[in-house]
C-alpha cells in the first residue's frame, strides 16, 4: 500500500497546458462589503493547492467561489475554461463540518449512495463501488454504520469517500482535518495524498495549519484579510513522496514554514 | 437497566390494579348510587357482552373508521402543506401569519361551520376531524423542513440532485422526528373529534354509544364504551411511539 502510494505520489503533480480552475479578477461583495478583492489565480490540472489566511479572510469564500456556490460580483471564476455558473457535479467539496455534511439518517454506505444515485448508478451497481469506496478511505468494516456511532475522524474520511464517489477532477477541501486531534489529521494527511495522487484530481486545500500546507502542497497560496486577497505566493519544491518525520525536517521545509509565520503575523498586525 | 426498566413495570401494573380495586371498592360499598357507577366487574361484563353480541364492535369499528380518515387526510394534507409552506421562506413569510390566525381557533368554533357547510354527515365529522388534526403536522412539517441544515441543501446542489430527490432524500426525513411528534400528537386529537362528532352528528361509533348509554342510564354500558375509548388512545399512541422508535434508529443510536 505505502509502495503503491509512493509511486503515486512521484508520478503527477501540476500538470503543464490551460489552467483548471481560473480566478481572473475576481471581486465578491456580500452584505455590501467586499469579502474578496481582484483575486486572479489559475489551478494547474493535477495540481494540489493550499490556501492559508488568518481567520476571516475569506478562504471559505474562495472555495465556495471554485465550488459554484457563490457567483462573483465582478470578475469570473472558470472551469476548463468555461465560466462556472452553478455547482458542478464534477468538483466535490469537503466541508469542515462533516457533522452536519452527512446524512444522519443514513449509514456509511447510505451517504456514498447519496452520490451514486445522484450521478444516476443503476441501484445493481452500487454496492460493489460503495465498498470499493469506503475500503479506500479505510472504513471497510463500518458500512452499516450511522455517522453518530462514528469519530470525528471516520466521519470526515466518510464525507470524502462521498466526495470520491462524484469521481471528482477537482476536489475542494475546507479544513478537512481542522477540527481533529494531530495524530489522526497526520494519518488523514498522508491518505489524502495517496488518494489524491491516484485519482488525478486537482486539489484545493484550504487550512490554518502553515505546515500543513507546505506537507501536502505543490504550492501555498497566503490570503491578506480585509478584503481578502492574494499577500504571498510560494512554490513548494519538496521531493515527493512526502514523509511525516523527514519532510517536516527538512531545511526547506523549515525555511517555507518561517516564511508563511512571517506572513501571517505580518498580516495580522 | 432491564431489571429497572421490569420494576418500573411491575410498579406501574400494581397502581393501575391499586385503582380498579379501589373502584371495586367504592361500587360495592354504594358510595355512588350504581345508576351512575357500575363496578369494574359489571362494566367488564358488559364489555364482554357487547363484543359477544357484536354491537360494540361495530361501534369501535365506526370510531376506529372516523378517526384513521381524518387523521390520514390531515396527515397527507399536512406534511404536503407543512412541506411546501416550510421549504421557502417567502411562503413562510407570507403564510405564517394567516397560521398565527388560524390556529388558535378552537375546533369547536368550526363545528357549526362545518354542519352548515355538511349537514350532520360523515363529510362534515371528516372535514372537523382532519381540521382539527392537522395542526400538530402542518407546524411540525415547517418547522422540521425550515431547520434542515443548509449544509446538506450545498451537497445536494454540488450533487445535482433533482428537486423531488431534494424532498425526498434530504428534507423529509431531516424533518422526519417533527413530522412523526405531530402525527403522535395529531392522532389523540383525531379520537376526540370522532367521539365528539358522533355525539353531535348521531353517526355510527363510540361517542354515539356512549351518549345513548347515558341517556337510558345503563351505567354498564356507558363505563363499558368508555374504557374501549381509553384503550384506543393508549394503544395508538403506543404504536405510534414504536414506529418513530424504529423510523428514528439512526437518531438515538452512539453519542
Ligand atoms: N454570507 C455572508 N454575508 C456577509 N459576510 C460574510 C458572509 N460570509 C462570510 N462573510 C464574511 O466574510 C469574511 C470571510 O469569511 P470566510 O468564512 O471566507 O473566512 P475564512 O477565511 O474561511 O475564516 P475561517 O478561517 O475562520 O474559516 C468574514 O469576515 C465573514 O464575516
Ligand atoms: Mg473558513
Amino acid at each position: 500500500m505505502n509502495r503503491i502510494a509512493a509511486v503515486n505520489q512521484s508520478a503527477n503533480g501540476p500538470r503543464p497546458g490551460r489552467a483548471q480552475i481560473a480566478f481572473s479578477g475576481v471581486t465578491l461583495n456580500l452584505g455590501g462589503k467586499a469579502i474578496l478583492e481582484n483575486i486572479s489565480l489559475d489551478v494547474k490540472p493535477g495540481e494540489f493547492l493550499c490556501i492559508i489566511g488568518a481567520s476571516g479572510c475569506g478562504k471559505t469564500t474562495a472555495l465556495r467561489l471554485a465550488a459554484g456556490l457563490y457567483q462573483p460580483t465582478s470578475g469570473t471564476v472558470a472551469f476548463d475554461g468555461k465560466p462556472m455558473l452553478a455547482p458542478r457535479r464534477d468538483i466535490a467539496i469537503v466541508f469542515q463540518d462533516y457533522g452536519k455534511a452527512l446524512l444522519p439518517w443514513r449509514t456509511a454506505s447510505g451517504n456514498v449512495s447519496l452520490a451514486l444515485e445522484a450521478s444516476g448508478m443503476a441501484a445493481s451497481q452500487r454496492a460493489a463501488r460503495i465498498d470499493e469506496l469506503l475500503k479506500k478511505v479505510g472504513l471497510p468494516n463500518h458500512a452499516g454504520k450511522y455517522p453518530a456511532e462514528m469519530s470525528g475522524g471516520m466521519q470526515q474520511r466518510l464525507q470524502i469517500a462521498r466526495c470520491l464517489a462524484q469521481e471528482p477532477k477537482a476536489l475542494l477541501m475546507d479544513e478537512p482535518f481542522g477540527a481533529l486531534d494531530a495524530m489522526t489529521r497526520q494519518g488523514l494527511q498522508d491518505e489524502v495524498l495517496s488518494l489524491v495522487r491516484a485519482s488525478d484530481a486537482t486539489v484545493v486545500f484550504v487550512t490554518h495549519d502553515l505546515e500543513e500546507a507546505i506537507y501536502l502542497g505543490d504550492r501555498v497560496i497566503g490570503l491578506l484579510p480585509h478584503p481578502g486577497r492574494i499577500g504571498i505566493e510560494l512554490k513548494i519544491d519538496l521531493p515527493r513522496p512526502r514523509d511525516q518525520l523527514t519532510t517536516r525536517e527538512n531545511p526547506e521545509f523549515l525555511r517555507l514554514r518561517r516564511e508563511l509565520f512571517d506572513f501571517i503575523k505580518a498580516s495580522e498586525a | 437497566m432491564n431489571r429497572s426498566v421490569l420494576y418500573w413495570r411491575a410498579a406501574s401494573f400494581a397502581v393501575a390494579a391499586g385503582f380498579v380495586a379501589l373502584w371495586q371498592l367504592i361500587a360495592d360499598q354504594r358510595l355512588v348510587s350504581p345508576v351512575f357507577l357500575p363496578g369494574p366487574d359489571r362494566a367488564w361484563a358488559s364489555l364482554v357482552r357487547g363484543f359477544a353480541s357484536g354491537d360494540l364492535l361495530d361501534k369501535l369499528l365506526g370510531t376506529l373508521e372516523h378517526m384513521a380518515y381524518g387523521w390520514f387526510v390531515a396527515s397527507i394534507a399536512g406534511i404536503a402543506l407543512g412541506a411546501m409552506i416550510g421549504s421557502s421562506r417567502t411562503m413562510r413569510s407570507y403564510v405564517a401569519p394567516s397560521l398565527e390566525f388560524l390556529r388558535p381557533l378552537p375546533v369547536s368554533a368550526v363545528i357549526p361551520v362545518a354542519i352548515a357547510m355538511f349537514g350532520l354527515t360523515q363529510s362534515m365529522a371528516l372535514f372537523v376531524i382532519a381540521f382539527g388534526a392537522i395542526w400538530p403536522m402542518l407546524l411540525a412539517t415547517i418547522h422540521g423542513f425550515a431547520a434542515v441544515e443548509p449544509r446538506l441543501y450545498e451537497v445536494a446542489r454540488s450533487l445535482h440532485m433533482s428537486r423531488l430527490a431534494i424532498i425526498f432524500k434530504i428534507a423529509l426525513p431531516s424533518a422526519s422526528p417533527d413530522i412523526l411528534a405531530g402525527m403522535r400528537l395529531s392522532v389523540t386529537v383525531a379520537l376526540i373529534l370522532s367521539v365528539v362528532c358522533e355525539i353531535l352528528a348521531g353517526l355510527d361509533g363510540l361517542g354515539h354509544w356512549v351518549l345513548l348509554s347515558a341517556r337510558s342510564f345503563r351505567s354498564a354500558d356507558l363505563f363499558a364504551g368508555v374504557i374501549l375509548l381509553g384503550v384506543i388512545g393508549y394503544l395508538t399512541a403506543l404504536a405510534m411511539s414504536m414506529v418513530e422508535r424504529r423510523l428514528l434508529k439512526w437518531r438515538s443510536s452512539g453519542h
